[in-house]
């Protein structure tokens, strides 16, 4: 191609595609065109897979496929809120990842397979992960960690030990005052703990997240009846000869009275209602599952 | 690698941790700042066009590290591709060190290393272990040491 007529093709090309956005923006359209796939850095993704950090689950399952229906054998690292699956358990890459944001992990029936569960997901149109262990201890077991693996459960146990953590220090603090150590109380079996900035997720906020000055991370000195029975806490954090430094405290995020309740997860800011939530599903589904046979 | 998109540009419209429009420039020789609007939701770093609903595209935060490069800027960089850098531009000094202390707290493992701390303190200072009255303290993801359950007492 002469040079002339490939600087007219791509002339030609620029001002296609200028008058293509031109009418897209003045349809108001916002949304990019179909062929456009989102970006994700993929590589580095798949290098969490595999990388020295332990998993919080493997094994084999049974996948449906996307476009036919068969069950195929996967072998699937689950880790953190990401649920990978390779063809092989030897195979380097895996052939994809399941994001484990907004969904929820339900027992199926399945005519071809036993010990169906299915991963659903709350947006329009979304797809349904088909999944079969191989026995119902399996099922039970990945059911249960499957339904756990949001990155908001996560930040909801973090903070209710957080909260816990100060309130022990605390009391720690003031019967050191009063001179008269004792062994704190364990919290009362049932109570119910609300969480003091209720927000499951936070609320938008651009400025100042308010950071927990507060909290003083010094270690008390020796609690009498501090020490464990179980030996592997001690030995196995405080072994580290790094001098332990606290992690940073993950800041306090103020809320407006009523914090938004965010979508992907139940509508609950108390922690142990929401456990329960947690428990009770897979609860009943077992009983269904049971009652089914 | 195959990524359930759908359920991630759903994810995308949730309350963000954090957003802001900032300048963006990738990882790759040639690439020029541009402003994108960004969003820090769970462990992902969602960034879009400015007029646009849906994320050009997303980083999971996991394995990373972020830092300083100047005043108002800040960068990300994977840990398995040290060379790219994914580079943000604030505009004060003040949202630069917000940005970089919401993405370090933003992973999963981050928060992971957190409750492990809370857990073992807690532990420590009551003999009680906080997660057994939740009947997790079994939970792989809870544990101390390296994902095996602690040893029975």
């Amino acid at each position: 191609m002469s040079a002339r007529s490939s600087a007219v093709t791509r002339e030609r090309f620029m001002q296609r595609h200028v008058i293509v956005s031109q009418e897209r923006k003045k349809e108001g359209r916002k949304t990019r065109s179909k062929e456009t796939i989102m970006k994700l850095n993929e590589k580095s993704v798949a290098h969490y897979a595999t990388c020295n950090s332990p998993p919080d689950k493997t094994g084999f399952l049974f996948k449906k496929g996307e476009r036919n229906t068969a069950y195929h054998r996967r072998w699937f690292i689950l880790k953190g809120n990401m649920l990978f699956y390779f063809e092989e358990r030897e195979s380097r890459e895996p052939i994809g990842v399941i994001v484990l944001e907004g969904c929820t992990v339900e027992l199926c029936e399945s005519e071809s397979e036993e010990f169906a569960f299915a991963v659903k997901f709350d947006c329009v149109k979304a797809r349904v992960y088909k999944m079969a262990a191989e026995n119902q201890a399996a099922m039970e077991s990945w059911v249960k960690a499957l339904s756990r693996a949001s990155f908001d459960y996560m930040r909801l146990v973090v903070k209710e030990l957080e909260r816990q953590l100060e309130e022990v220090q605390e009391e720690a603090r003031s019967s050191q005052a009063k001179n008269k150590p004792k062994k704190h109380q364990p919290q009362v079996q049932g109570a119910t703990f609300s969480l003091q900035n209720a927000a499951i997720t936070g609320p938008s906020q651009e400025g100042v997240s308010s950071r927990e000055n507060g909290v003083s991370w010094s270690k008390p000195t020796s609690v009498p009846n501090g020490v464990s029975e179980g030996c592997v806490w001690e030995g196995d954090f405080c072994g580290r000869g790094d001098g332990v430094k606290p992690p940073p405290v993950p800041p306090r995020r103020k809320t407006n009275g009523g914090s938004p309740e965010s979508p992907v997860s139940p509508g609950t800011g108390c922690f142990s209602k929401l456990h329960e939530w947690y428990g009770k599903e897979v609860a009943e589904l077992r009983i269904e599952w049971m009652q089914s046979k | 690698m195959r990524f359930n998109e759908k359920e991630l540009v759903f994810l995308s419209r949730q309350p963000p941790e954090r957003a802001a429009e900032l300048g963006m420039r990738g990882p790759k020789k040639g690439d020029v700042v541009k402003r994108r609007v960004v969003k820090l939701i769970v462990n992902f770093l969602f960034y879009f066009r400015t007029d646009e609903d849906e994320p050009i595209g997303a980083l999971l935060l996991e394995q990373c590290r972020v830092e300083r490069e100047d005043d108002q800027v800040f960068s990300i960089v994977f840990l398995d591709e040290a060379e790219r850098k994914y580079l943000f531009e604030c505009d004060s000094q003040e949202q630069c060190v917000e940005w970089i202390d919401a993405i370090v707290k933003a992973s999963y493992e981050f928060m992971r290393k957190n409750l492990i701390y809370y857990r073992t303190e807690i532990h420590r200072l009551t003999g009680t272990d906080p997660l057994e009255q939740y009947g997790i303290s079994d939970e792989t993801r809870f544990q101390v040491n390296t994902g095996l359950p602690p040893a029975a007492t």
